[in-house]
């Protein structure tokens, strides 16, 4: 049972991915770019989705995944036109479809009224003239069918009427695998068995060295094979050697041969009877369960399954003598899998159990040696468990510091730079980092996992606060840390639906200000200076300043007599407790406020910001960094204090003149630099280390810019030099510290603070008197 | 500098430690491999084409089979194996 659970959990995250193309294609449409391509990439998705889920006895899913691909089966054969009205149809019955894989995962219900509408819906656009749905309740919001045909509707719908009890008996389904006839989709299964007739069979060699000793030959063997039809081989080279270590005498090739005869296993038999013993056989018929599976899966665009058929088996070979193989091969399971169709449901019960510990490899296995000679989307892919991923980031880090504790304690025997062992520490420093850089790439993936999400996202929100949105997204492929990215859904789900909810307007509004009725939400993410950011825009109307600072000063948030800056009045709605809808609407006024998303993003060590024009909309651009695990950074003293300052905040380092240094009101004082003047901040005045601060000449200046552009000079009192750190965490271990990102244990073991660059710039700028806000110094 | 080898007739289990020998003594040099004798090939001597064949790729010297005869060519078939050994036939014979 847990061979299949793993095979299930692989179909499900086959079945995302084929969402996210399912909804990719259909939005492509959407945009007009509807040719034949789309249309079956589109056509396939559901396909798949289908037969995966046929095989695991989903039926709820394969009924409405049916039904939805009878549809699509029609636009794409042109008997049905495609129309913007039908690409919205689809675009919701996408979403119906991946309610109905999430209920299947267990995650959720289906609203079972709302498929039977859709399916209903469906199928009149499928064939207007058909019998239609008696279900006129919900179906009618949409127009895609000619209205009589609801009024007119006698017939019980097919989909809609046994539905509810499949609602009621799918937890059965799901995890009893209790496989059930499957009515509906008869034509459809039987149109995929016919592809996956019984001629097909699927042989794996695997020669010994022995064989070829004795003068046999594979090349025979294969020559017989083809006697009985035509053959199909894929060889495996992996196993051999490079050619200076190759023994010119050993086998190390192995053959998986796809044969095409309408004879028996016993006649393929026959052709390695002369090389029992020296080669290791395994004969599987047709399409295996789990290949059929797969070939679903990992297959999208073959509707043919040679190449996971061909490659599963040579995981299975290896240890299986030749006659136990096939008890122990998957060849009797797949009947009822394959040929679901039948509706003999006398071998129910017989695949989970039949299928061995084989199952669980052969994703993996099936993926690579499919990529020899069959072109396919995803096939390169191997699945790996996040966790040991994570642990082997967590061991990587561990090395890093220890080479860093390695390479102190060799600092402090005094040996010199050009020694051998000095050198062999710079060595494995490089290859730490090389290390580091290629464990951190495995965990890095585009944030396109999160952004697929959201299209539906808009699409509802704007539903339901009955504006028109359209969603454009940009740089969907920038990557980032895996760890980031779970984490980024969550603000990027709430500022989209703050930026429908609250940025557009209305249609009417919207054209009543000379604007386009549909608005535009546009979300990117780009690579900037080391760090990923997420900007989140809107043409709407602008966040209207007088009334935010009028809420903030009633609720008490500010003091009335305080003179704002737009920006920093554009920053209240990020004060706690602030919400500015008339109303607490569905949408964005749960409670969750913009609050919550920035101390989340801070949290992740990032920022959030906004800049709104009036009228013209706001953007909230949020800054995270790329990885939470290491960080590049320059080691300083500060009144007895080892901190760790980003080396991606610091422009340049210096040791300033006493003329460069002005003092600016009470306290403060600026540093000339060039051209210009930046605020001069002690990093241990501001973080409380001590009372009064030293002379700026007697320290090191970093000349530090924050995520919004503003420099300022940090005085520090010493440089130690630069070190890649690990990032330990203060939130999960201790607390958040204003100024402090983050912690790291250095190479004697100490622990170092990792400085928030903006946050002190902050903090410094908060103190009374006003802030030395660089612009004004400037101009002075 | 360039090289080349005539392949025998019967490339069986006695002609492929020779043909690794003869590979592993030319290596690093362009090699040309003349195919148009053979009558047989075995899975000995064709792994020693492939290790051979990957062997130049991380060289990046050219290695070019011509004129195979109809034999080897359909023995490649018949293994899968020409995507490694017959393409490069064919990029050789083109140039």
């Amino acid at each position: 049972m847990d061979e299949l659970e793993a095979i299930k959990v692989t179909f499900f995250q086959e079945c995302e991915e084929l969402l996210a193309d399912l909804e990719g294609g259909l939005l492509a449409m959407q945009d007009g770019n509807d040719d034949g391509d789309t249309v079956n990439a589109v056509f396939r998705a559901v396909h798949s989705i289908k037969g995966g889920a046929g095989a695991f006895g989903l039926e709820p899913l394969v009924r409405f995944a049916h039904v939805f691909e009878t549809l699509l089966d029609a636009l794409r054969s042109n008997e049905i036109p495609g129309t913007p009205d039908l690409t919205a149809l689809l675009l919701r019955a996408s979403d119906v479809l991946a309610d109905h894989v999430s209920a299947a995962r267990g995650l959720g219900v289906v609203d079972m009224d709302a498929s039977a509408a859709m399916a209903a819906e469906l199928k009149i656009a499928t064939d207007p003239n058909a019998a239609p749905a008696p279900a006129a309740a919900a179906p009618a919001e949409e127009a895609a069918a000619p209205a009589p045909a609801y009024v007119d509707a006698a017939a019980p719908i097919v989909i809609g009427a046994p539905q509810s009890d499949i609602g009621d008996g799918l937890d059965d389904d799901d995890l009893g695998f209790d496989f059930q006839p499957m009515t509906i989709t008869l034509d459809a299964q039987a149109a995929d068995a016919a592809v996956l007739d019984g001629n097909v069979w699927t042989v794996s060699i695997r020669p010994k060295s022995d064989l070829y000793r004795k003068a046999n030959e594979t090349a025979l063997l294969l020559r017989e094979l083809s006697r009985l039809g035509p053959i199909q081989a894929a060889l495996d080279d992996s196993a051999m050697p490079a050619l200076e270590f190759l023994d010119p005498e050993a086998a190390y090739v192995t053959w998986s041969v796809r044969v095409e005869t309408d004879q028996g296993e016993e006649a393929i038999r026959e052709v390695f009877e002369f090389v029992d013993g020296d080669c290791d056989l395994e004969i599987v018929r047709g399409e295996a369960p789990v290949a059929d599976v797969l070939a679903t899966l990992l297959d999208v665009a073959a509707p043919a399954p040679e190449p996971v058929l061909e490659a599963a088996p040579l995981e299975i070979v290896a240890e299986a003598p030749v006659a136990e193989i096939v008890v122990e091969a998957p060849v009797e399971a797949p009947a009822p899998v394959v040929e679901a169709a039948a509706p003999a449901p006398a071998p129910v019960s017989a695949p989970a159990p039949a299928t061995p510990p084989v199952a669980a490899n052969a994703p993996a296995a099936a993926a690579k040696p499919a990529q020899i000679d069959v072109p396919g989307p995803g096939q390169s892919v191997i699945r790996v468990d996040p966790e040991r991923i994570d642990r082997l980031i967590d061991l990587v880090g561990e090395l890093v510091i220890n080479q860093a504790m390695l390479a102190q304690r060799v600092g402090e025997y005094g040996i010199a730079p050009s020694s051998n062992l000095a050198m062999g520490l710079d060595e494995l420093e490089q290859l730490t980092r090389e290390i580091q850089d290629s464990v951190m790439a495995i965990r890095a993936q585009p944030v396109k996992s999160v952004f697929q999400r959201m299209p539906r996202l808009v699409r509802e929100v704007a539903n339901m606060t009955g504006k028109q949105a359209r969603l454009v997204m940009d740089g969907e492929n920038t990557e980032v840390d895996k760890t980031v990215i779970e984490r980024l859904a969550d603000p990027i789900t709430h500022m989209l639906r703050n930026a429908i909810d609250h940025g557009l307007e209305s249609p009417e509004e919207r054209k009543a200000a000379g604007k386009n009725p549909e608005g535009v939400v546009r979300l990117a993410a780009l690579h900037r200076s080391g760090r990923i950011v997420i900007e989140v825009q809107d043409d709407g109307k602008g966040i209207n300043r007088e009334r935010v600072h009028s809420i903030a000063v009633k609720k008490g948030l500010i003091s009335p007599d305080l003179q704002l800056t737009d920006e920093e009045i554009d920053n209240l709605i990020f004060l706690p407790g602030f919400s500015t809808a008339d109303k607490i609407s569905d949408v964005s006024g749960r409670g969750v406020g913009m609050d919550v998303v920035k101390r989340s993003v801070q949290a992740l060590g990032g920022r959030i910001s906004i800049a709104s024009r009036p009228g013209q909309g706001s953007t909230f651009t949020l800054s995270l960094p790329l990885t939470l695990a290491v960080l590049d950074g320059m080691v300083v003293d500060v009144a007895g204090e080892t901190l760790v300052i980003p080396l991606a905040c610091i422009v340049e380092s210096l040791r300033p003149k006493a003329e460069e240094i002005r003092p600016l009101g009470p306290v403060g004082s600026v540093l000339a630099v060039r051209d210009s003047f930046v605020p001069l901040i002690d990093v241990g005045l501001t973080l409380n280390y001590r009372e009064h601060s030293p002379a700026a000449t007697e320290g090191v200046v970093l000349l530090v810019e924050g995520e919004d552009g503003s420099r300022a000079a940090l005085v520090a009192d010493a440089i130690h030099g630069q070190r890649q750190v690990v990032i330990k965490s203060l939130e999960q271990n201790y607390q958040q510290v204003e100024g402090v990102a983050a912690a790291t244990i250095l190479g004697d073991g100490r622990v170092a603070l990792i400085l928030d660059v903006d946050a002190v710039i902050n903090l410094r700028r908060r103190e009374p008197p006003r802030p030395a806000d660089p612009t004004l110094i400037a101009a002075e | 500098m360039s090289t080349a080898i005539a392949l025998p007739e019967t490339l069986d289990l006695k002609a492929s430690g020779p043909l690794k020998q003869a590979f592993v003594e030319r290596r690093g040099q362009d090699i040309e491999i003349h195919a148009d004798q053979v009558r047989r090939l075995g899975g000995l001597c064709l792994q020693v084409l492939l290790a051979a064949r990957k062997a130049w790729a991380e060289d990046g010297k050219p290695f070019s089979i011509t004129a195979p005869s109809e034999a080897f060519v359909e023995t490649i078939r018949l293994f899968g194996a020409e995507g490694a050994l017959l393409q490069t036939e064919l990029q050789g014979a083109a140039s």
